[in-house]
């Protein structure tokens, strides 16, 4: 049974189309990267997998259930999220946002703060828990946010471009977690710009590609297959050079304009 | 944290102590009814007003996401003036079933503007911000009801609506507090009991959705307990402004922003809030009571851009 599944999803809004009877299945610690332009319908991919935005036709699946069938606990336990951005608006502490995101369970506040504590270790965010999210910078309210997802404890987790704005060594610090979260068994489908990020995951035959073109899907390629470069440059528009560095990884990199 | 909340309770007991006691001598007879029919009632209707409205209050800055969220941006404010200019302005001493037609329709108009706006805030498609959007249009299209009905009032009319306007607690005893305590209780216990919904919301609403909160059902829960709550205040002493808005800001500074320590001490705070106000309107002016809404506004507005002032440093 695929643990997501997005049946001929089309999203609209007026006359704009944001997606384009979109078919993807996703199964049980599955590691699929979405990729594509600005604008592709990444984001509403991952919005409409969490009730956030109404089909227009087609629906969305989870463990086999419609997703509008759930209620809102249930649908919890399936499928969590990592916004690109995080607004913060209240100022509480790090350990009080994460707590808050075992909202799903019925348990007491002492056993969220456990949780919560246990998800912010994890992430690597302990110094965070006694500080109020609104002095955090951009980053470090992320690595909070990461702490509510993992405290969530869905089946899927879903990622919208989670090393964005980031520095190369916390970018590898958040690679290292979703290859771990995978290993667990997790299915993820993460939002990602840069291909080669993705190396830092092991496993390249079985990271699921997918380029998402104007809402539609354009191709999917596992992560080591030949193909992927070229396909890379249509989708992008530019042409794409691999690069070998010793055996194991190859790097997919713009080729530079000839400047004339 | 346990000496600032134990602080903050026992001076808020004080101010109850205070608001009962202080004044002329109290010996004799005399003292006596002035204590347990005019002091006590009075007290307590402030108490049961101040603390809804100030839950309330909290309750909707979290629940919009917007630190001036009140009961009066949502429009329940605006209904109850309405309803009670218009019983002004038809008879303002008829009774229904013993109850001023003021207070009942006051009540009603109330209600009726809150249910628009949450009717519209139940909505699956609706943002917060649509919903407070809502709100204000409600309050503006309901005020320009209530100046209409104005136009239209004779003076005798007019002067009563002046006078509801500025929110009073005058009470004589203990019918006020009878009718306001179940009410008031039924929506504050119901509120406290959405601590961990709201709290979910701190990271945006979209967060919270996805971390399992039914947000429209949240919504039209917390604006419709809300709304009943502060109709009933409403009602009873017309509008009392910036209760709703300065007490959950006045708490965070004091106890901070967990919402679990926010909410019960909201109601607390609140109570203590408004009775010492009116406790400042009884002796303010020798001999004469001025309406507890000018003191709330009056220091309410200077307090709030202190406080402003205070967190932007």
């Amino acid at each position: 049974m695929a643990e997501l599944e997005f049946l001929t999803l089309s999203v609209k809004i007026g006359e704009r189309v944001l997606l384009e009877r979109v078919t993807l299945r996703v199964e049980r610690g599955d590691f699929v990267a979405l990729i594509g332009p600005n604008g592709a319908g990444k984001t509403t991919l991952l919005k409409a997998a969490l009730g956030l935005r109404t089909p227009t036709s087609g629906s969305v699946q989870l463990s086999g259930q419609r997703l509008s069938a759930l209620d809102a606990r249930s649908r919890a336990a399936e499928i969590a999220w990592l916004p690109q951005h995080i607004r913060a608006d209240e100022p509480l502490t790090g350990l009080e946002t994460v707590a808050a995101a075992r909202f799903r369970f019925r348990e007491s506040h002492a056993q969220s703060q456990q949780a919560a504590a246990r998800a912010l270790a994890r992430v690597g965010a302990s110094d965070y828990a006694a500080r109020r999210v609104t002095e955090l910078s951009g980053g470090e309210r992320q690595r909070v946010a990461f702490a509510c997802l993992v405290a969530q404890d869905a089946k899927t987790l879903l990622f919208d471009e989670p090393a964005n704005h980031l520095d190369p060594a916390q970018q590898l610090e958040v690679y290292r977690l979703l290859a771990q979260l995978w290993r667990e068994g997790r299915t993820i489908v993460c939002i990602n710009h840069d291909v080669n990020l993705l190396n830092h995951l092991g496993n390249a035959e079985r990271v699921r590609v997918v380029g998402l073109s104007a809402g539609q899907i354009a191709f999917e390629l596992p992560l080591s297959d030949d193909a992927l470069p070229e396909q890379l440059g249509a989708l992008f528009g530019v042409e794409m050079d691999a690069l070998r560095i010793g055996t194991a990884q190859r790097f997919i990199v713009p080729r530079a304009r000839s400047q004339s | 944290m346990k000496l600032r909340l134990l602080l903050t309770l026992s001076a808020c007991l004080a101010l109850f102590a205070a608001a009962v006691l202080v004044g002329q001598s109290l010996s004799g007879p005399q003292g006596a009814f002035i204590v347990w029919q005019l002091r006590l009632p009075r007290v307590l209707v402030g108490a049961l007003v101040g603390a809804t409205l100030a839950l309330v209050g909290a309750v909707f800055q979290a629940l919009f996401q917007n630190p001036l969220a009140t009961s009066d941006t949502v429009g329940t404010t605006a209904g109850a003036t309405v309803g009670a200019l218009a019983a002004l302005a038809f008879d303002g001493s008829r009774t229904v079933q013993g109850l001023p037609l003021v207070t009942v329709c006051a009540f009603i108009g109330a209600l009726g503007a809150s249910s628009l706006v949450a009717s519209f805030a139940s909505s699956r498609r609706a943002h917060s911000s649509d919903v407070l959007l809502a709100g204000i249009a409600v309050t503006l299209a309901t005020s320009a009801f209530a100046s209409g009905i104005q136009y239209v009032s004779d003076s005798r009319a007019l002067f009563a609506a002046t006078q509801w306007a500025l929110g009073q607690l005058p009470q004589v005893g203990y019918r006020g507090v009878l009718l306001l305590l179940p009410v008031c209780a039924l929506s504050s216990m119901a509120l406290l009991l959405l601590t961990r919904h709201l709290q979910a919301f701190a990271l945006g609403e979209e967060l919270a959705h996805s971390q399992g909160v039914n947000v429209p059902r949240l919504r039209l829960l917390a604006l419709g307990l809300g709304s009943l709550g502060v109709a009933a205040c409403v009602a009873w002493c017309g509008p009392i402004a910036f209760v709703g808005l300065i007490v959950p800001h006045l708490v965070r500074l004091l106890l901070g922003p967990s919402y679990r320590v926010l909410l019960p001490m909201s109601l607390v705070v609140g109570a203590a809030f408004l009775v010492s106000c009116d406790l400042f309107a009884r002796l303010v002016v020798p001999g004469r009571d001025l309406p507890v809404g000018i003191v709330t506004a009056a220091l309410g507005a200077p307090a709030l851009v202190a406080l402003v002032a205070r967190t932007r440093r």
